[in-house]
C-alpha cells in the first residue's frame, strides 16, 4: 500500500508538472473503482459514465490546488459521489420522458439481473451513496462524514437503514 | 457484501474506460482553455486556413498571376454601396468588432455596443448577448431584461415555445442552461463545450461538444439520449445545427461535414479533396446540406452536399452561409471582397450583393442569426 502511495504521489506530481503519462497512470489507477461507484448510485451507464468522466476533468480542472501528501483517491471519489447523488436525485425527481416513434434513440442494454443491484436500486440515492462509499470503496463512516460533509451519525443511520432494507429486499 | 458488489457487471465499462480516458486526456492537453466567442473561433480557424493556402499558392509564379487576378475580379461587379434592403422578410443579428448589430428587413441598424456575440429567441422577440463576465437578455431595441454574471459566458442558444423558453451557453464550469426570464441557472455537463444547438420541438433537447464528439442531452431529465463520436475526433467542432424537424443534425469538423441522423449514427461526410469546408447549412425545412468550401487556386464555393450542384462561386476566401428564414435566399458572406452576397435558391437564379460591410459595420463583421419570417 505504502508504495501504491508513493505511485500515487509521484503521478500526481507528474500531473501537476504537465505529464501526460502519469494522468494516464491516476486515470487508470481511478477509473473502474470511480466509474462503478458511480453507477451502482445512478443505476444508469451513459449517466455514471458522464459523471465520472465530470469528476476526472473537474480533478483536471484543480489540480494546481491539489495538495500532493494528500491521496488522490478520496478527493476524486467525493466528486463523483456527491455528483452522482445530484444525478440521481434529480433522475428520481423527474420521470423520464418516453421516445417519440420514429427517434430511435440507442439506449443502453438492460442491467444483468442481479439481487443485489436490485436491492440497491431501491434505496435512496443518499443510502446508496453511503452503501457504495461503506462497502466499494472501504471508507470507514467516519471517512464517509468528512468526505460527504456529514454528520457522522447521519452515516450511521443511512448506512444501517440501506442495510436492512436490502437485507429485507434480498 | 463488498464481494456481491464488485461483481456486479457495470455495463459498456471497457468502451466506456477507452471513452473517458480519450476525453480525460484531451482535456489535460487543453488545461486552462481561454474560452473564445464560437462565430470568432469558426471564423478565424476557416480564414486562418484559407489564408495560408492563398500564401502558399501566391508564392509560385503561377500562384501571382491568381492573385492578380483575385485584385482584379474579386467580388460581385453590380453591387450596392450598402445594405439598403434585407431581400427576404426577418432581421439580422451581427456581430462586429464594435459589438452586436440588429439589422432589419428595411436595412435599419441599431448597434447593442460592448456584445461579443449574440442569438436569436425562438421567435425573434429577444436576443442573448454575451460579453466579457455577463450573459444578457435584452430586446432588439436594446433594453436589457435580466442579467447573468457568469466567467466568459459564450456560444448562448435559445429554445423553446411562446411560453417556457431555456438558453444554453457555455462558461468555465461548462454547458450551462438558465430559463428564459434568468431564473434556475444550473450545469448541465462540465464536458460539455461550444458549439451547442437546441433540437427544435417542445421537449428541451440540445446537442453539444464533448472532446471527441457530441452528445444529445434532454436537460430536463438529464438523460443523454445519443452520443455520437466524429469519425475525425479533432475536437476542431466549429458548427453544430439541427434539421426544421429535428431528425438530422449537422456538424463540421475540422473541414470536414458530418451528417448524423438522431440516433447518432453517421449519415453522411464530405470528403476532403472537393475542399476544405468552412460552414454549412440545412435549406430551411429540408435535410439538404448547402456548404461552403475553400478549394485549391484561390476559389471558394457554395454548394449541395449529396448532389454537388454549385450554387455560387466566387475568389478568395467565403466565411458564414446563412439560409434566409423563409429559405428563399442564402447570405454568402464573402470575406476577400468584403461583400455580402444573396443567392436566391428557389426559381431563376438572382444575385444581389452589398459591398463595404467592414466599413458598415465598423470592423470585421460575422452574421449570428436570420430571424424569422412572420
Amino acid at each position: 500500500m505504502a508504495g501504491a502511495g508513493r505511485d500515487e504521489r509521484a503521478w500526481v506530481r507528474g500531473a501537476q508538472r504537465g505529464s501526460a503519462s502519469d494522468l494516464e497512470a491516476l486515470f487508470h489507477a481511478h477509473w473502474p473503482a470511480a466509474y462503478r461507484a458511480a453507477y451502482l448510485v445512478i443505476h444508469d451507464a451513459a449517466l455514471a459514465e458522464d459523471v465520472a468522466q465530470e469528476a476526472f476533468l473537474a480533478a483536471i480542472r484543480n489540480l494546481d490546488r491539489f495538495d500532493r501528501r494528500r491521496p488522490f483517491g478520496p478527493w476524486l471519489h467525493r466528486i463523483v459521489v456527491n455528483r452522482a447523488i445530484d444525478t440521481g436525485k434529480a433522475r428520481a425527481l423527474r420521470r423520464e420522458s418516453e421516445l417519440t416513434e420514429g427517434d430511435a434513440i440507442r439506449e443502453d442494454a438492460e442491467p444483468p439481473d442481479s439481487s443485489v443491484l436490485r436491492a440497491l436500486g431501491g434505496l435512496p440515492p443518499e443510502q446508496r451513496a453511503v452503501v457504495v462509499l461503506r462497502h466499494l470503496l472501504g471508507y470507514t463512516p467516519g471517512e464517509i462524514a468528512r468526505l460527504l460533509e456529514l454528520p457522522r451519525g447521519t452515516v450511521n443511520s443511512r448506512l444501517r437503514r440501506g442495510l436492512d432494507a436490502m437485507r429485507e429486499s434480498l | 457484501m463488498t464481494t456481491r458488489l464488485e461483481r456486479i457487471e457495470v455495463p459498456d465499462a471497457v468502451a466506456a474506460e477507452e471513452r473517458a480516458r480519450r476525453v480525460v486526456l484531451a482535456a489535460f492537453a487543453v488545461r486552462e482553455p481561454v474560452p473564445r466567442p464560437r462565430r470568432r473561433r469558426r471564423v478565424a480557424i476557416g480564414v486562418v486556413l484559407a489564408a495560408c493556402a492563398v500564401a502558399l499558392a501566391a508564392a509560385s509564379p503561377p500562384g501571382m498571376a491568381v492573385v492578380d487576378r483575385v485584385r482584379e475580379v474579386v467580388g460581385v461587379e453590380r453591387s450596392a454601396p450598402a445594405l439598403f434592403s434585407l431581400p427576404a422578410p426577418g432581421r439580422l443579428l451581427v456581430a462586429s468588432d464594435s459589438g452586436v448589430w440588429v439589422v432589419g428587413t428595411g436595412g435599419e441598424k441599431r448597434l447593442l455596443a460592448g456584445y461579443s456575440e449574440a442569438s436569436w429567441s425562438p421567435f425573434g422577440r429577444f436576443v442573448v448577448a454575451t460579453r466579457e463576465h455577463e450573459l444578457v437578455a435584452l430586446e432588439p431595441e436594446g433594453d436589457i431584461r435580466w442579467t447573468l454574471a457568469r466567467p466568459a459566458p459564450h456560444g448562448a442558444r435559445w429554445t423553446g415555445t411562446r411560453t417556457d423558453t431555456r438558453v444554453a451557453y457555455v462558461d468555465r464550469s461548462g454547458l450551462r442552461v438558465v430559463a428564459g426570464d434568468g431564473t434556475g441557472d444550473h450545469l448541465v455537463a462540465s464536458a460539455g463545450r461550444a458549439p451547442v444547438a437546441w433540437r427544435p420541438g417542445s421537449a428541451h433537447v440540445l446537442a453539444y461538444v464533448v472532446a471527441d464528439g457530441l452528445h444529445v442531452r434532454d436537460v430536463d431529465t438529464g438523460r443523454v439520449l445519443a452520443r455520437a463520436r466524429s469519425p475525425l475526433r479533432t475536437g476542431l467542432h466549429t458548427e453544430l445545427e439541427w434539421s426544421a424537424d429535428g431528425r438530422r443534425l449537422l456538424v463540421v469538423d475540422d473541414g470536414v461535414v458530418l451528417v448524423f441522423a438522431s440516433d447518432g449514427t453517421l449519415l453522411t461526410r464530405s470528403n476532403r479533396e472537393s475542399g476544405r469546408v468552412i460552414d454549412a447549412a440545412f435549406r430551411p425545412r429540408s435535410h439538404q446540406v448547402l456548404v461552403a468550401r475553400f478549394r485549391g487556386g484561390g476559389q471558394s464555393t457554395v454548394s449541395e452536399l449529396e448532389s454537388g450542384r454549385t450554387v455560387f462561386s466566387g475568389t478568395g476566401v467565403f466565411d458564414e452561409i446563412t439560409p434566409s428564414p423563409d429559405g428563399r435566399w442564402l447570405l454568402v458572406e464573402w470575406r476577400t471582397a468584403d461583400q455580402w452576397v444573396f443567392v436566391r435558391l428557389q426559381g431563376h437564379r438572382v444575385i444581389r450583393a452589398v459591398s463595404g460591410i467592414a466599413k458598415q459595420f465598423r470592423g470585421k463583421a460575422v452574421v449570428e442569426g436570420w430571424c424569422c419570417a412572420r
